[in-house]
């Protein structure tokens, strides 16, 4: 179905530059917005409100991001199937990914929402930030394997 | 000027060991772009509050005190990680177009901040206030979201310039990945 050389994707040398755009606004909305929950649970940014209320009001806005990313995602993707899905660091990429957005959906949702101690919400934290830099330098290294 | 500049620049010791680095260069850019999200989002919320849009319950004075120390923060690292980046290849750098347009973008952004934060960011209480957000924060929310979605972009074409051979003036083009 996706075949590099029959993509229409590779007739116009403009569409993967716009398209990457789109994917990284789509990254800095959606992990901007997951970052400012994880900074609320280290204890800064936003502090008037708790974790689990920025969330909510945030979640709508992570989840646009979201779809931004998984809608430019693929597409990006079908530009040179082969190539990524060889690309160690492409796998590794989306095994970050995969992660994080499973991390942020179960646990990490879980502890902000009920505002579990103080310690487990940064290490919730942590380990969330740790995995979206994952994806952002697996995304970037893709270029350099 | 600027050419000897730019090649000067880019001959110092550790700009040259980045550039020639086969890790160090990948993880000052990831640096740049986690960054990114954390400082764009937040620029991206506090635009959207301003608007209306988003996080309604808060008071925009709280939205953007809030986040302005981490805007800061954000910001520092992604202008520190920028240079050099921008450092080690600026003879590159010197011949790209969009090089040129996302600095005139950043100078922008500048011009931003010397207009729109006496008149709106350091009037939030007023903002609160008021029955409606003024046209005036507005504006300055959508200029804000302009100018960095600019950034974006040119900064992203960075990457897919292929200067002519010729040695002429430089044309735009870009290469089909």
């Amino acid at each position: 179905m996706f075949l590099a050389e029959t993509n229409p994707l590779n007739s116009s040398a403009l569409v993967f530059p716009v398209l990457e755009c789109l994917h990284i606004a789509g990254w800095a909305l959606s992990v901007g917005t997951i970052a400012l929950v994880d900074f609320r649970l280290l204890g800064v940014g936003l502090r008037k409100q708790t974790a689990a209320e920025i969330a909510k009001d945030l979640a709508p806005w992570t989840l646009i991001g979201l779809a931004l990313i998984l809608l430019s995602g693929p597409l990006l993707f079908s530009s040179d199937p082969d190539m990524y899905y060889l690309n160690r660091s492409f796998q590794f990429k989306m095994v970050c990914f995969v992660l994080a957005v499973l991390f942020n959906y179960t646990i990490h949702r879980k502890v902000v929402r009920s505002g579990a101690s103080a310690g487990a919400g940064v290490a919730v934290a942590c380990v969330s930030l740790l995995l979206w830099v994952g994806v952002v330098f697996g995304g970037i290294y893709i270029a350099f394997v | 000027m600027l050419l000897s500049l730019s090649q000067w620049i880019q001959s110092i010791g550790f700009l040259a060991a980045i550039r020639e680095s086969a890790l160090v260069y990948p993880v000052i850019m990831t640096t740049h772009l986690s960054c990114i999200a954390i400082f764009g989002g937040m620029i991206l919320m506090t635009d959207m509050r301003l608007l209306g849009l988003a996080l309604t319950k808060y008071t925009v004075t709280e939205v953007v005190t809030g986040l302005r120390p981490w805007k800061r923060v954000g910001f520092v690292i992604m202008v520190a990680m920028g240079l050099l980046l921008g450092g080690a290849e600026a003879e590159k750098y010197y011949h790209i177009p969009y090089f040129w347009i996302k600095m005139t973008f950043l100078a922008l952004v500048g011009v931003h901040a010397l207009i729109f934060r006496p008149a709106v960011y350091n009037k939030t209480e007023e903002i609160d206030k008021a029955p409606m957000i003024p046209a005036r924060a507005k504006a300055a929310a959508v200029l804000s979201l302009v100018i960095w979605t600019g950034v974006l972009t040119m900064g992203r074409l960075i990457g897919y310039y292929e200067g002519n051979k010729s040695g002429d003036a430089p044309v735009a083009e870009l290469r089909v990945k």
